[in-house]
């Protein structure tokens, strides 16, 4: 029972961490932007949820919504004010790393400044687990966050398969010039990639303003997940991303059955060096020859 | 011609603001503080820094000493690589002879950079019993976890029944502290450790933990982690059915955990720390009602006292006309070791740690909760 329960705990895990990695993986993917600031989007739409539906008392849906707002307007503002003005000069990929990082501190610290710095949680009988069997303990959430996931990722790939905007970022990430070409702008597509890379956060940071709770600095760990999940599933491949995502959480649950709780985090590091040593292009990535 | 008169008038700019920080620098008695402004530790570091502050401002006000004090604030992110950075620039470019100090492991690797440099650490937060040995530099105003928890355990165990005692603990030399502790003191009172489980700092997911918790089927939890971590578990625990009862030392005494609605019923330790009692304990309480909207809790006491003792060591030292350094301040407290302040008299014993009442608290969603013991 002791596996089922840690099975069912990292499917929870898993979704969450599917959800933010998809996000990255999509802005990576289409624009090869390193966005490191893209736990920052996470932070921002889990306090605006925390603060409307928590402190304001907001229905779901409106605080939901404004969480969205939120996160899709920082992916926007990002592209627009930050990286695209350093690609016009040609900088290099540090240059992008280092003002995202810099981005991701000040949001951090605008956080801690705003709401406090201690942890906040959105209070809700959702995280409460209910015994369903002898010793199995589920929490209404945990079925939501699964459910949730498998709706945006099934939205997600029809809309980069089905739809002229999709299939523009996925060639965007394939030849930026050619795009142009067709006359489309690749600015404006790089903007779709960031506001719905960006939107695609929010089920996943109200998640766990509702379960584990928010903190100013949760967006660092959060981006190193998202890392993690993407270089697993393969650089460029949301589907992927999502597949990593779930491994992940599945191993840092899991690795509770048989080795002491603070081998769990180490456990996610092994499976990413595993998959760097044996397979570097990750579940769905394209493996490349060296010239 | 006008981008270079724009860089001289920026380059003079400059010098006057320098040279007017300098002249400000000497016209003050600057106090080091290593807390944690930043990163998942900070809530407690804003406390510490506002009781600093309050400490600071009524030195300043009551004209303890012949120039005003000055915080020097640097973030050490709870962190011992933070920690010793701050540390290093506090020593060697701003210079104070005393520094407000928190979190074992930072604690203890700061403590060698302050004997070196005959600079006094004083700890008002971390617990580790190690800190009691840090040598002469390094002084606690908080009673460490072995006291605290040879005031918990038996009561834990001898009066409530709870035999059975779980242990939940940091990746950390504080965490690893608690279990030494733990281990001796639970069946010293005639419990028994039914588990150790033992958390990476940055954990943030725990609902697997209390999968394990459930299996050894405790009597209850004793939770050694610091910082939002501790919010964490105590709020997943009770999320995925663990009912017992939930027990920690100081760590408990923040704001945050006191709002949680999960953390209700937890019992924690902390030194005797009533506002109430005295003139000095109601003003203190006030002005940071005021400041900060919450009430005050030990780590303010603690932290208020350790900028005290300064001023009244410093203004000491003042009267006998000897400079303010880190050895003549030591020398000081060797001398008048008692100091009266919140919490009531409270002594230094010759490695540098108080000695001072504990009292067990039980949090009950109001404020700082209700003492029990």
């Amino acid at each position: 029972m002791v596996l089922l329960q840690l099975f069912l705990n990292g499917l929870q895990l898993g979704a969450i961490y599917a959800l933010t990695a998809v996000g990255f993986s999509l802005i990576f993917g289409s624009t090869k932007i390193f966005h490191v600031a893209h736990g920052s989007a996470f932070a921002i739409s889990g306090y605006i949820y925390w603060w409307l539906a928590s402190k304001l008392g907001v229905p779901w849906p409106i605080a939901t919504l404004a969480a969205v707002i939120a996160a899709a307007a920082f992916g926007l503002l990002m592209e627009r004010f930050i990286y695209r003005p350093i690609q016009r000069h040609e900088a290099s990929f540090f240059t992008v790393f280092i003002a995202a990082f810099g981005v991701q501190l000040f949001i951090q610290n605008l956080i801690g400044t705003v709401a406090g710095r201690g942890m906040e949680t959105v209070n809700t009988p959702l995280s409460r687990s209910v015994e369903i069997m002898d010793g199995l303990f589920v929490a209404p959430i945990s079925a939501i966050s699964i459910v949730v996931a498998i709706v945006v990722f099934t939205a997600l790939s029809y809309f980069l398969g089905r739809t002229h905007i999709g299939i523009a970022m996925r060639a965007l990430s394939e030849n930026p010039d050619l795009v142009r070409v067709f006359g489309l702008d690749p600015g404006r597509v790089a903007q779709y990639a960031f506001v719905i890379g960006s939107a695609v956060v929010v089920p996943g940071a109200i998640f766990t303003a509702m379960t584990a709770g928010l903190n100013p600095a949760i967006g660092t760990h959060v981006m190193l997940v998202s890392l993690a999940a993407t270089i697993v599933g393969g650089i460029g491949s949301v589907r992927g991303a999502a597949c990593g995502g779930m491994l992940l959480g599945l191993a840092e649950n899991l690795a509770y059955w048989k080795l002491d709780p603070q081998w769990s985090e180490a456990v996610t590091f092994v499976v990413l060096f595993a998959f760097i040593v044996f397979r570097p292009s990750g579940f769905f990535g394209s493996p490349t020859a060296a010239r | 011609m006008l981008k270079s008169r724009i860089a001289a008038a920026l380059v003079g700019s400059l010098m006057v603001f320098g040279a007017a920080g300098n002249a400000t620098a000497q016209d003050t008695i600057k106090v080091g503080a290593n807390l944690p402004m930043s990163g998942p530790n900070a809530e407690l570091g804003e406390i510490f820094s506002r009781a600093a502050g309050i400490a600071v401002k009524h030195i300043n006000a009551d004209k303890m000493l012949s120039k005003p004090v000055e915080l020097a604030i640097e973030d050490s992110q709870a962190t011992p690589q933070g920690g010793v950075v701050a540390m290093n620039k506090l020593v060697s470019v701003t210079k104070v002879p005393y520094v407000l100090s928190a979190y074992t492991a930072v604690s203890k690797a700061i403590a060698p950079v302050g004997d070196r440099a005959k600079v006094v650490s004083i700890n008002g937060g971390a617990v580790g019993p190690d800190l009691a040995e840090l040598g002469d530099y390094f002084w606690n105003v908080i009673p460490l976890v072995n006291f605290e928890a040879e005031v918990l355990i038996p009561f834990v165990v001898k009066e409530k029944g709870l035999k059975n005692i779980v242990l939940i603990f940091v990746d950390d030399p504080l965490g690893e502290s608690v279990q030494k502790v733990l281990r001796a003191e639970v069946p010293k009172a005639g419990g028994k450790l039914v588990g150790e489980l033992q958390v990476p700092r940055a954990a943030q997911q725990f609902a697997s933990i209390a999968a394990n918790v459930r299996q050894l089927k405790p009597d209850a939890i004793y939770i050694a982690s610091f910082g939002t971590q501790v919010n964490q578990i105590v709020k997943q625990l009770r999320d995925n059915g663990v009912t017992q009862q939930l027990m920690s030392y100081s760590a408990m005494s923040t704001p945050s955990i006191a709002e949680l609605p999960e953390a209700k019923g937890a019992w924690y330790t902390t030194q005797s720390a009533d506002f109430t009692t005295s003139a000095l304990g109601q003003r203190v309480a006030k002005e940071y009602k005021e400041l900060s909207g919450k009430d005050a809790n030990a780590y303010v006491a603690n932290y208020y006292n350790a900028v005290m003792v300064f001023g009244i060591l410093a203004q000491q030292l003042e009267k006998a006309g000897k400079p303010i350094t880190g050895t003549n301040l030591l020398e000081q407290r060797r001398a008048s070791p008692n100091f009266d302040l919140i919490g009531g008299k409270m002594a230094f014993q010759q490695n540098g740690t108080v000695a001072a009442p504990v009292q067990i608290q039980e949090i009950d969603g109001t404020g700082t909760g209700k003492r029990i013991k």
